[in-house]
C-alpha cells in the first residue's frame, strides 16, 4: 500500500480532532520527537546523539536495575506501562530546517513533546515552534546563555550554560587560592566566533568581579595560518593561569606555537571545545599533561556511582564510544522528559508541563555529578554543577567541585 | 609591552612564516604567469600534499623530510593529469572563458574537498613525530623553530632552483617563449599542451613540496587550504601576476606585515594590515610590486 500525502493529511486531521480524546485516554505509545544535525557538517554529533537517545529509551522501555526514574520495571507505570517511541528529524545545523522539522514532529507525528538540537541556534527557532504549539521542548546539550532568557513556559534545560560554566572554573580559583596557590592574574584567550567571545566575555566580567587581574585578553582570528603574534603576547604577559576558548584547529596550533616559543604556562584551565576533543590529545597530548578543561560529565563517577559505569556499558554497546559531555546530556534529557510525561499521567502539552515545573529529581539518580534536577521559573536547572577535569597520565580525572573529585589537582601543571 | 625583543621575535616569526607563503604561492603565479589561468584548487592542492605526507608517515612512518621529494613528484604528476583532464578542455572554451576557467578549477577544489571529508572523514590529523616537530632553535632570547627554519631553507633552495631553471634551461626558455606567444612557439615545433601540462605540473610539485614541510607543524584537515590559498591569492597579487620573484617576495612582504600588525593591533585583525598594504600597491601600482604587464 501506498500513502499518499493526501492520506497523511486526513490522517493528522482525523488525529487532531480526535486528539483530546486520545490524550485521555491510555496511551499505549507515547511518541517524543528528536531533532539533530544527521547530515551535514555536524552530522557525527547527530548519529552519536542518537545512540544516546536509544540508549535512554532502552533503559526507560525495558526493565533495568538502575536508581535511574523509570528504569525498574517496562514503560511508563504511570501511563499503563505505555512505551516511548522516538521520531528523529534531521535539522543539519540551519534554524530555518529545524522550524520546519518541529512543526512536521508536532502536527504530523503528533509528539507530546520535544529534545535537541545540539547547535544552540537551531533551539531557538525549534523553542518558538514548540511554544506556538503548546510543546514542552527540552535543551539537552545547547549551552547559550540566552537561551532561557527568553520569556518561554515550554523551555526546560536540566544542564548547565557556559555562564555557570565559567562560574565554576572561577569557584575553583578561589578554592585554590585558599589553599595557598598564587592566582593573581589570567591571560584570556579566545577566538572570534559567537563561541569565543561569549566564553571571554563572560570570563572578563567574572574576573572584574573576583578581582582577578588580566594580563592579557587576546581574541584571535579563527583557524589562522599562524598564532605566532598571539603566542608571544600570551608570553610576554605571562598571567599564573592561561584560559583558552578554542576549536580543535586553533587549540593544536596553540600548544604547538607555545611548545615552539618556549612558552610554558603554570595552569592551562580551558573552556571545553577543542580540549575535550580527542584529536586535539591525539596531535599534542605529550604537551598538554595537567591541563584542564570544564565539562558536564566525567566517567570518574563510576567509582561513585556503579550505575554510570553500566550506563557507558551500554551506551559503548551501541555506539562504540564511551558517554561524553554531550552524549551523558543527551540521555539525561530523555530520562527528565520521560519522568514528567509520567507524572503528568498525560500525553497533554500544559499537563507535562506542569510536571516538568515540579520535576526534582536528586543527583544520585542522575548519570551526572548534578545536585540536583529541579528547574528554576525560566525552565533553567541551576544545580546541573559543571565539573573541572584535569588531562592526567593520558585521561581525564575530575577535580571540583568537591563532591565529584576523585584527586586533588596538580598544579602547576607537570 | 614592546620590547626590543618583541619585535625582533615578531620579524623573525613573520619573515619565517613568509617565505612559506611564498613558497605555497609561487606554484599558483608560475601558472598564472604561464597562462592566465587563477587555478582556485591551490589550496586543495595544498591539502591533498599534507594529506599524502601524513599517510607516508601513518604507513611507513616516512619522515616528512624524506617524503618531501616523493610528494612533491606525486603532485607534479597531479597536476599535470589536472591540466590534461580539465584545464585543457576549459580553456578551449569558446564563450564566456574566464568564467568556465574559474568553475572548473573551483568545481574541482570542492570536489577534492568533499572527497577528502568522504575518504579520509573530517577529523583533524597530524604528524605527531618527526626529526623536527617541536624543536627549536633559541638564539638570545629568540626562538625559531626548526620546521619553519627547514622550510625557510626550501623555500629559498626552491626559488634559487626556479631561477635557474626558467633562465638557463631549454624547458624554461620554451616556458618563457610560451608564455610570451603560445601561437608563435607552435611555428618552431614546442607543443604548447605540454609545456603547460609540465608547467601545472612544476607549480603542483612546488606546492607539494609546502604541503609536505607544513605537515611537520600544521595540523591537517580538509578545509586546511583555505586560509592558505586566501593569502596565496593576495601574494601573487602583490608580488605581481604572474612573477615567480615577486611571489617570493611578496610572501616575505605578507609574512612580516602580518607580524608587525599583530604587534600594534589586536591580533584578530592580524590580515588588516596585509590588505591596506595590498590596497596601497592597487593605488600606485596596479600590476603589483613585481608584475609586467
Amino acid at each position: 500500500m501506498t500513502i499518499s500525502r493526501r492520506d497523511v493529511l486526513l490522517g493528522g486531521a482525523a488525529a487532531a480532532a480526535l486528539a483530546p480524546i486520545a490524550s485521555r485516554a491510555e496511551a499505549s505509545e507515547v511518541v517524543i520527537g528528536i531533532i539533530y544535525p544527521f547530515s551535514g557538517a555536524s552530522a557525527q554529533q547527530g548519529v552519536d546523539a542518537r545512540k544516546a537517545y536509544e540508549t535512554a529509551l532502552d533503559v526507560i522501555n525495558g526493565d533495568h536495575d538502575f536508581e535511574l526514574p523509570l528504569a525498574k520495571g517496562e514503560g511508563l507505570p504511570g501511563l499503563g506501562g505505555a512505551k516511548i517511541r522516538l521520531v528523529f528529524a534531521d535539522h543539519q545545523g540551519d534554524p530555518q530546517k529545524g522550524r520546519g522539522e518541529t512543526e512536521r514532529l508536532i502536527t504530523q507525528d503528533k509528539v507530546c513533546a520535544v529534545i535537541g538540537t545540539y547547535h544552540s541556534a537551531v533551539a531557538v527557532t525549534v523553542s518558538q515552534v514548540c511554544e506556538r504549539y503548546q510543546v514542552p521542548f527540552l535543551s539537552a546539550d545547547n549551552s547559550s546563555p540566552s537561551l532561557h532568557r527568553r520569556g518561554l513556559k515550554f523551555y526546560f534545560r536540566p544542564a548547565a550554560h557556559d555562564e555557570m560554566f565559567s562560574a565554576a572554573m572561577f569557584d575553583f580559583f578561589d578554592a585554590m587560592k585558599k589553599k595557598g596557590t598564587k592566582i593573581e592574574t589570567l591571560a584570556l584567550f579566545h577566538e572570534d566566533t559567537i563561541f569565543g567571545t561569549d566564553s571571554g566575555n563572560a570570563q572578563a566580567k567574572l574576573a572584574g568581579e573576583r578581582g582577578y587581574k588580566i594580563a592579557a585578553d587576546i581574541k584571535y582570528r579563527n583557524n589562522s595560518p599562524s598564532l605566532s603574534a598571539e603566542v608571544q603576547q600570551l608570553k610576554a604577559a605571562n598571567a599564573d593561569v592561561l584560559m583558552p576558548s578554542s576549536y580543535t584547529t586553533d587549540g593544536i596550533l596553540l600548544v604547538k606555537t607555545m611548545a615552539e616559543l618556549g612558552y610554558k604556562p603554570n595552569a592551562i584551565v580551558a573552556q571545553d571545545a577543542g580540549f575535550s576533543e580527542k584529536a586535539l590529545y591525539d596531535a599534542v597530548g605529550d604537551k598538554l599533561e595537567g591541563v584542564i578543561s570544564r565539562g558536564s560529565f566525567s566517567l570518574d563517577l563510576a567509582a561513585k556511582r556503579p550505575m554510570v559505569g553500566k550506563i557507558n556499558a551500554l551506551f559503548k554497546e551501541r555506539s562504540g564510544k564511551d558517554l561524553n559531555d554531550l552524549t551523558s546530556r543527551e540521555f539525561m534529557g530523555l530520562i527528565v522528559m520521560a519522568d514528567a510525561i509520567n507524572r503528568a499521567k498525560s500525553t497533554d502539552g500544559d499537563k507535562i508541563r506542569e510536571a516538568l515545573v515540579l520535576t526534582d529529581i536528586p543527583g544520585e539518580q542522575t548519570i551526572m555529578p548534578w545536585k540536583r534536577v529541579k528547574f528554576d521559573e525560566m525552565g533553567q536547572n541551576n544545580d546541573a554543577d559543571p565539573v573541572l577535569l584535569q588531562y592526567v597520565g593520558g585521561k581525564f580525572v575530575t577535580i571540583f567541585p568537591p563532591q565529584a573529585a576523585i584527586a586533588d589537582a596538580i598544579w602547576p601543571m607537570k | 609591552m614592546l620590547t626590543a625583543e618583541t619585535i625582533i621575535q615578531s620579524l623573525a616569526s613573520g619573515l619565517l612564516m613568509g617565505l612559506l607563503y611564498g613558497l605555497i604561492a609561487v606554484g599558483l603565479a608560475l601558472i598564472f604567469g604561464l597562462m592566465d589561468v587563477v587555478n582556485f584548487a591551490h589550496g586543495e592542492f595544498l591539502m591533498i600534499a599534507m594529506y599524502a605526507t601524513f599517510f607516508l608517515f601513518g604507513f611507513f612512518a616516512l619522515d616528512p623530510l624524506l617524503s618531501a621529494p616523493l610528494v612533491a613528484a606525486a603532485l607534479f604528476v597531479f597536476g599535470a593529469v589536472v591540466y590534461l583532464l580539465i584545464v585543457r578542455f576549459a580553456v578551449r572554451a569558446k564563450a564566456n572563458a574566464g568564467m568556465v576557467q574559474i568553475f572548473s578549477t573551483f568545481g574541482l577544489a570542492i570536489v577534492m574537498r568533499g572527497l577528502a571529508q568522504f575518504f579520509f572523514t573530517p577529523d583533524y590529523r597530524s604528524v605527531t613525530h618527526s626529526w623536527l616537530g617541536g624543536k627549536t632553535v633559541s638564539v638570545a632570547g629568540i626562538f625559531l623553530p626548526q620546521p619553519q627554519l627547514m622550510g625557510a631553507a626550501v623555500a629559498i633552495a626552491a626559488f634559487g632552483g626556479l631561477y635557474f631553471f626558467i633562465n638557463r634551461t631549454d624547458f624554461g626558455r620554451a616556458l618563457e617563449a610560451t608564455r610570451e606567444d603560445a601561437g608563435a612557439v607552435a611555428l618552431v615545433g614546442i607543443d604548447k599542451n605540454r609545456v603547460f601540462a609540465l608547467g601545472w605540473g612544476l607549480g603542483a610539485a612546488l606546492v607539494g613540496l609546502a604541503g609536505a614541510i607544513m605537515a611537520m607543524f600544521f595540523y591537517i584537515y580538509p578545509d586546511v587550504g583555505a586560509s592558505f590559498a586566501l593569502i596565496s591569492y593576495v601574494t601573487v597579487a602583490l608580488g605581481g601576476f604572474g612573477s615567480v620573484f615577486g611571489a617570493f617576495a611578496g610572501g616575505i612582504l605578507v609574512g612580516l606585515v602580518e607580524a608587525v600588525t599583530a604587534l600594534v593591533l589586536p591580533p584578530s585583525l592580524k590580515s588588516v594590515g596585509i590588505y591596506a598594504v595590498y590596497l596601497l600597491v592597487v593605488f600606485i601600482r596596479p600590476r603589483g610590486l613585481f608584475g609586467s604587464m
